[in-house]
């Protein structure tokens, strides 16, 4: 028999969400005393902490150095277990090392470089249980750790992904939905301004879809941006009071 | 962070604590800081655990796979040990910056498993020289706040006791082809008794007096430490000096005498954190790192 | 919205991973029922109505929703597909299972689901809050879902309270498990088994009928012997395959020989492609098209394919000795090289049963209500079905579907699904044809018809955009006669720089079907427009094929043209496509462009332009042949038909002319040259037509049987096999050539449509070109659709989409429009037997001379060039003591007594329709000359002139 049917006649997906749906989002910032900024955070089973720690003196060489902005240093790294398959290794990899660089770009986009030159900001992901859409949990991961250490950004960075089955575009791919080999998009937006920070597609797409699944995407990110934003003010309200006391 | 570097005046300061017996933080040489233990944070792992210990953060994730048996031991399954440094912990660790102290501490496990007594071997095996399973024990290092060592053997153990792996039934054919079969029912699995798994208990020997559960400013003060294995019972099965200073004799004898104490006292109030979380059943609500 | 996460555990590739996923539980799933104010929200779709006008039923007589679950739903999906039943609530956890064990039922039930009439209604239960349930300790998958469904059923019925509580209406649970019959009893669930609700149905008595009959496991054993030797369980099966103890294969019976079939090994193992399997036993059950396991014999019992031909007679069950003694016939002494591969069938991997047409063999005990069904498909066994309307049924052509076979049995047993009208009446006879062919013959749906152009149509501005007017040109069309569906014509003109201008102009369908649309979809998946001996299915609506698109003479018509510069040497210098207006100048018939271009006297444009393009033509076929294209023949016969009763009152075989050839050879070539623009264009997804050339062991016969008559035939190149048979000429034996011809098209492969991507070999043999693709029919013919929308976008005319640049959705297209195309190829010629039949059932006996087309161990085939008839004549009857017959493969011939038939033999054949079957009713033929003694037919003795009805009704 073949494999699942991703969206049912119903129009329900394999784990019963409609085709736009986000799955449950839960986070929390301030997970760590001793990093400058750390946040963890759930996307239905997908999970990721980000810490962040700087903006501090350039580590290593002083010739990484950046005259104008601050230098931004991402790691991504996937817990051994945090895949079906046992991964034999956490980071290193080529996949580990592309996300790396993806999550740079992205937040060399949205956090105010240019006040820190001379500096290293960095940014560690790491994933503890994978269920598709790591690197979307790991930019909305970022981003609340980025606020905690109370680095300057543009905007929040928010991140989802779609994907495209039979004529819908689905929000927020489950791994059952990315394992079945469809077309997939990650995006990270930027809500406030609408701006794009990183658009990344695998697999084949018509053209004509593409708008379809973009704005899927793109509307995914914006509840997503919905929800963080809950969260950040509701930690800025505990830490007030924390304070204030 | 993996160290500290303390001024002068601080290392007297607590060295002059220590043989008063009053720490920094107001505990007694014997006492540990309070240790937070959850199971089953991870739901795609065969067992998995968070230990806090201070600022010690700590997740273990078993996982079970289907391997076949080591040669020599035809009959038994294996552990194997990975010990994950995360550049979460101190931007060092970043790279490879992490490896040498992961190797070190996997290896440490590693002999503190390499004994009959703590974990039942042959109830992994699933037939003798062809299935057994291998159950994959990885540490995760998330933050780091002294007695590293400690947290991540009450991690491992706790990881352990909720670790449920699946029965399987070996079927064979005519031909003696084999094949595996799974059971129906999700609820059957076997268990792993963790009674005898050993914990280790690290005593810092801070000026003449030695502590158990220092933090990173005591271990900066410490010049050598010795780690003891202790079982439930008090049972030694392992012991390893670690640090650049030396210790004589006698104080080795003290300290192990001190492990054993400690350690029995540890195992207890772990196995009893451990049962009582366990009989909240599967309605338990989840913290995780949300709280 | 409320979620939980469920844990799964999954092995693959032999080890055991743990899987998680999440699963959402929601509470804004409705229950379906229209009107149902606590689930407000409007259904898209089909519901269950809010008073369902049921059939009465004598045990539940408030007004009900049924719901059913796996089994019944998997098993009596006949039933439940009656305009009879309706208000069924198919719960996903059902709907699950049945996707998992039966492809086909699935498909069913969603088509039911989708028709509005029927009010079935999917309920999401496993998502719903109310009625999730978690697989609980100590209980297995199945019965985990047994409960699922119960607790879905008891939900409803409490909702339903809510909902009205004067309405009383109910949710009947329907199963035939009795464990869970009365676990849901207990819970307070009326429950029924199928068999218990349907037979209370007092106003539907016909419904028990189609019941499906499943004997449980425990009955089986209590009658008769066992026959059969057991099924091996699925994982058995499996683990045999691996290891290689067995073989997969697809199971084909013989056509000819109830006890033989053949297994086609999956899989590349060269040298076991095929493996024989001979006698009941072996055959175990296995129904053609099944999946099956098969066990290999050891080389000491391979037996040859028996060349003989056997029907089941056999009218009572259970004479299995008689088999075994019929068995033996098979196996004869032969020569060792014929021995073929054979083996036993020990379990059956997948069935592929589907409802089977035929009729029914009333049983001779009176009131009996068991009766054995004859499918009209040869291959496939009689069936047992349990009926009480057996006398109405008698004499009708029914379908049948099969149940199951128990191992006690000597025939499967199945359930009366149809009735479709008597049988030998024109209609049914065409349905029944149409059916076993597979051919979608519905009226087209208001859904596809709503996507016609509204009348009156005229060419707007719009359409003009990408457009040539070339409504100047002076084009016109030569089809058959009667052709209302016309989707080519010509033009030549000469250029004032002396070349000539050739277009060829298709009718633009592509314009008026739009990718995925309802009406795009249809044709899609009809493939092809079928031609009846007098009807026609098409492929579009009639609207389209016979006016929009049919390029008739003097309206403006939208076209696709292919219009090339030529020299007078038929060179071509200039190729370009455009889309264009045309409008026709004459439409003809091959006959009158024929008589045009040959009487002197007729000078118009359009005759100058005719003698151009034949002339032309003429260079252009000299040219392909020269390439090695093939010239094959089949005799072809057209019937004309009485005007009033349509009755074929006489057959005419196909007369060709040199237009016939002038339009294919432009067809052709315009094929040709869309074929490398497309390809050109998207070398990736461009849809081709190849033509395999025939692996050598093909030629065998034709090699054979030209030797017997002293030629040679050469087939090691597809241009030596047409140049020798061109030389295969016999001076005393004109119609020899012709022979060969039929013989050599035998021997060849089918063309098929491909997608460039997914293949490299795009050779067609027959007509000896590197590239080839179907441009020149899209009114009858989806796959020139595609090539129409690609050589468009190629052009810039038209916009892309998705799908057709996709070469897996394109593979899977041309899967299908090769597979219409066969079944379209199988209903046309049943449809001409049927049609000669009809002819012989007029015209009575009659003696004709023939030729030997192939010799076989008992029998002799022989065409009939007058009729274009084929048939065979048997020497072995039933109540005839048998002849002594010897055959020798190697020549191939046959001895009978002391006369010795060889193929290509002259003999003279007696053919009357033979209707002792009523349900095979088919053409004998029996040997009139040469005379052998007690086996052919003495003309003087019989009363030739008795027409045959009458004699049916003295049988009677």
């Amino acid at each position: 028999m073949a494999g699942l049917d991703l969206l049912s006649d119903q129009g329900y997906r394999v784990d019963g969400r409609r085709a736009g749906e986000l799955r449950k989002i839960q986070a929390r910032m301030g997970v760590f005393a001793q990093a400058d900024g750390s946040a963890y955070i759930e996307q239905g089973n997908t999970k990721a902490l980000a810490v962040v720690y700087g903006p501090h003196e350039i580590r290593g060489s002083r010739a990484r150095a950046l005259p104008d902005r601050a230098l931004v240093n991402c790691q991504y790294s996937s817990a051994t277990f945090s895949t079906g398959e046992r991964k034999r290794r956490p980071h290193g990899d080529r996949k580990s090392c592309e996300m790396g660089l993806q999550l740079r770009q992205t937040f060399e986009a949205a956090i105010l470089t240019q006040l820190h030159p001379r500096s290293q900001i960095d940014i560690y992901v790491q994933v503890l249980q994978a269920d598709g859409g790591t690197y979307a949990a790991c930019v909305n991961a970022a981003t609340l750790a980025v606020l905690d250490a109370g680095i300057p950004m543009r905007d929040f960075v928010c991140a989802c992904s779609a994907g495209f089955v039979d004529g819908t575009a689905l929000a927020d791919l489950s791994h059952v939905e990315e394992a079945a080999g469809g077309p997939q998009l990650a995006l990270a937006l930027l809500p406030a301004s609408g701006q794009i920070a990183l658009l990344e597609m695998d697999a084949r797409l018509h053209e004509d879809h593409l708008e379809r699944v973009l704005e899927a995407a793109a509307r995914a990110a914006r509840d997503v941006h919905t929800l963080l934003d809950h969260v950040v003010r509701q930690h800025v309200c505990e830490a007030s009071l924390l304070l204030g006391d | 962070m993996a160290s500290v570097a303390l001024s002068e005046a601080e290392k007297v300061y607590i060295v002059h604590g220590v043989q008063e017996d009053l720490r920094v933080d107001g505990r007694g040489c014997e006492d540990y800081r309070s240790i937070e233990v959850e199971t089953d944070v991870v739901s795609n792992t065969s067992g998995s655990a968070r230990v806090k210990l201070g600022h010690t953060d700590i997740l273990v994730g078993v996982k079970a796979e289907m391997g076949t048996p080591k040669l020599e031991k035809p009959n038994e399954g294996y552990l194997e040990f990975f010990v994950d440094c995360s550049a979460n912990a101190t931007p060092e660790f970043e790279g490879r910056g992490g490896d040498d102290l992961g190797t070190e501490i996997a290896n440490t496990l590693y002999r503190i498993f390499n004994n009959k007594s703590s974990v039942d071997l042959k109830s992994l095996c699933i037939s003798p020289r062809e299935h057994c399973w291998i159950l994959y024990v990885d540490v995760l290092l998330l933050e780091c706040g002294g007695n590293l060592f400690d947290a991540i053997s009450i991690a491992v153990k706790a990881a352990l006791f909720n670790t449920r792996i699946p029965k399987v039934r070996v079927l064979e054919d005519e031909e003696g082809s084999k094949d595996i079969e799974l059971f129906d029912d999700p609820y059957d699995c076997i268990r792993l008794c963790v009674e005898n798994v050993p914990c280790i208990v690290t005593l810092c020997k801070i000026g003449y007096r030695h502590v158990v559960d220092a933090t990173l400013q005591e271990e900066a003060c410490s010049l050598a430490s010795l780690l003891v294995s202790v079982t439930s019972t008090g049972v030694v099965t392992c012991m390893r000096k670690v640090g650049k200073g030396s210790l004589d004799p006698e104080s080795i004898f003290e300290m192990m005498e001190t492990g054993k104490r400690v350690g029995k006292v540890l195992h207890t109030s772990l196995q009893s954190v451990l049962h009582k979380e366990e009989s909240l059943g599967p309605k338990r609500q989840k913290v995780g790192f949300l709280g | 919205m409320l979620k939980s996460k469920t844990f799964l555990k999954k092995t693959r590739a032999g080890g055991v991973m743990k899987i998680v996923r999440e699963h959402y539980l929601r509470d804004d799933i409705g229950c379906g029922a229209t009107g149902c104010a606590a689930c407000g929200r409007a259904h898209e779709g089909p519901a269950l109505e809010l008073q369902p006008q049921d059939p009465a039923s004598s045990l539940c007589p408030r007004p009900h929703y049924l719901l059913p679950d796996t089994n019944v739903l998997l098993h009596q999906i006949d039933v439940l597909e009656d305009p009879a039943i309706r208000n069924v609530i198919v719960l996903q956890t059902v709907l699950q299972e049945v996707r998992n064990r039966s492809a086909p039922v699935y498909k069913r039930i969603r088509d039911v689901t989708n028709n509005h009439e029927k009010h079935f209604y999917t309920f999401t239960n496993e998502h719903h809050r109310e009625t999730y349930v978690e697989q609980e300790q100590g209980e297995n998958a199945n019965d985990r879902n047994d409960r699922a469904i119960r607790v879905a059923a008891k939900w409803y019925n409490e909702h339903l309270k809510k909902m009205s509580a004067e309405n009383q209406l109910e949710v009947i649970f329907i199963t035939n498990d009795r464990k869970n019959k009365e676990k849901a009893i207990e819970e307070g669930i009326p429950a029924f088994t199928c068999e218990e609700y349907i037979k209370s149905l007092t106003a539907n008595p016909e419904l028990i009928d189609r019941l499906a009959c499943l004997s449980e496991e425990g009955n089986e054993i209590e009658s008769g012997k066992v026959i059969f030797s057991e099924h091996l369980p699925l994982s058995k099966l499996q683990q045999g395959i691996k290891s290689g103890t067995y073989l997969q294969g697809t199971f084909r019976a013989s056509r000819e020989n109830y006890l033989e079939a053949t297994v086609w090994v999956h899989g590349d193992a060269e040298e076991n492609k095929e493996i024989i399997l001979q006698g009941l036993k072996n055959l175990n059950r296995a129904i053609h098209e099944d999946i099956v396991a098969v066990e290999l014999f050891p080389k000491s019992q391979w037996v040859a394919p028996s060349s003989v031909v056997l029907h089941d007679e056999g009218q009572d069950e259970d004479d299995v000795e008689k088999e075994e003694e019929r068995e033996t016939i098979l196996k004869t002494a032969v020569n060792e090289k014929m021995l073929k591969p054979t083996g036993r069938v020990v379990g059956i991997i997948k069935r592929n049963w589907r409802p089977y047409c035929g009729m029914l063999s009333k049983s001779d005990i009176k009131e009996s209500r068991r009766h054995l069904f004859t499918p009209a498909d040869k291959r496939i066994p009689r069936i047992r079905i349990e009926t009480r309307q057996a006398s109405a049924l008698e004499g009708r052509r029914i379908i049948v579907a099969i149940d199951g076979w128990p191992r006690n049995s000597r025939y499967p047993n199945g359930h009366f699904v149809k009735n479709l009208g008597d049988a030998g009446d024109k209609e049914t006879e065409t349905e029944v044809l149409l059916l076993e062919h597979d051919v979608p013959h519905q009226p087209f749906s208001q859904a596809v018809l709503s996507f016609l152009p509204k009348m009156p149509w005229s060419i707007t501005e719009k359409d003009m955009k990408y457009r040539e007017d070339l409504r100047h040109l002076c084009v016109c069309s030569v089809d058959p006669p009667g052709c209302t569906d016309i989707d080519d014509a010509l033009h030549c003109r000469e250029l004032e720089n002396g070349n000539l201008e050739v277009g060829v102009h298709i009718a633009d369908v592509s314009h008026f079907i739009r990718p995925g649309n309802a009406l795009d979809q249809e044709s899609a998946r009809r493939g092809t427009t079928v031609y009846l001996c007098e009807k026609r299915i098409d492929m579009v609506p009639e609207l389209l094929s016979s006016n929009l698109c049919s390029l008739r003479c003097n309206v403006d018509r939208l076209a696709f043209s292919c219009i090339w510069e030529m020299s007078h040497n038929a060179e071509i210098l200039k190729t370009r496509f455009t889309k264009s207006v045309i409008n026709s100048k004459a439409s003809l018939t091959y006959a009158e462009a024929q008589m045009r271009i040959d009487s002197a006297t007729i000078n118009d444009d359009t005759t100058t332009s005719l003698r151009g393009l034949n002339k032309l033509a003429k260079i252009l076929k000299k040219q392909r042949i020269e390439k090695g294209a093939l010239t094959l023949s089949s005799p072809e016969v057209r019937f004309h038909m009485d005007s009033e009763t349509h009755d074929p009152i006489d057959l005419q075989t196909k007369e060709l002319r040199e237009t016939n050839s002038m339009v294919e050879e432009f067809m052709l070539l315009a094929n040709i040259s869309v074929a490398k623009k497309i390809h050109e264009e998207f070398s990736e997804h461009a849809l081709l037509r190849k033509h395999p050339a025939p692996p050598p062991s093909n030629y065998e016969i034709l090699v054979k049987a030209a030797k017997s008559k002293n030629l040679e035939i050469r087939t090691d190149t597809a241009k030596s096999l047409a140049d020798s048979l061109d030389q295969a000429e016999s001076p005393t034996f004109p119609y020899l050539n012709t022979l060969l011809r039929i013989l050599a098209t035998r021997c060849m492969m089918q063309a098929v449509y491909f997608c460039s991507g997914m293949d490299n070999d795009f050779h067609h043999y027959g007509l000896a070109s590197p590239i080839y693709t179907h441009f020149t029919s899209p009114i009858r013919r989806y796959a020139d659709v595609i090539v129409h929308r690609l050589l468009a976008v190629a052009i810039g005319a038209d916009s892309t989409y998705p799908e057709l640049t996709d070469k897996h959705k394109l593979a899977d297209l041309c899967k299908n429009l090769n597979f219409r195309h066969k079944m379209a190829q199988y209903a046309q010629r049943a449809s001409v037997a049927f049609h000669t039949q009809l002819f012989f059932k007029s015209k009575g006996i009659v003696s004709e001379e023939g030729y030997i087309l192939f010799v076989r161990k008992n029998a002799i085939v022989v065409l009939i060039p007058k009729y274009g008839l084929e048939g065979t004549v048997f020497f072995e009857e039933k109540d005839k003591p048998k002849p002594w017959l010897v055959y020798d493969d190697e020549i191939p011939s046959l001895k009978i007594e002391d006369t010795v038939f060889h193929i290509f033999d002259k003999v003279k054949v007696r053919i009357m329709l033979d209707s002792s079957n009523l349900q095979h009713q088919k053409i004998r033929m029996s040997l009139v000359e040469p005379q052998i003694p007690g086996i052919s037919t003495d003309i003087s003795n019989m009363d030739i002139n008795e027409p045959e009805r009458k004699k049916k009704k003295l049988q009677k």
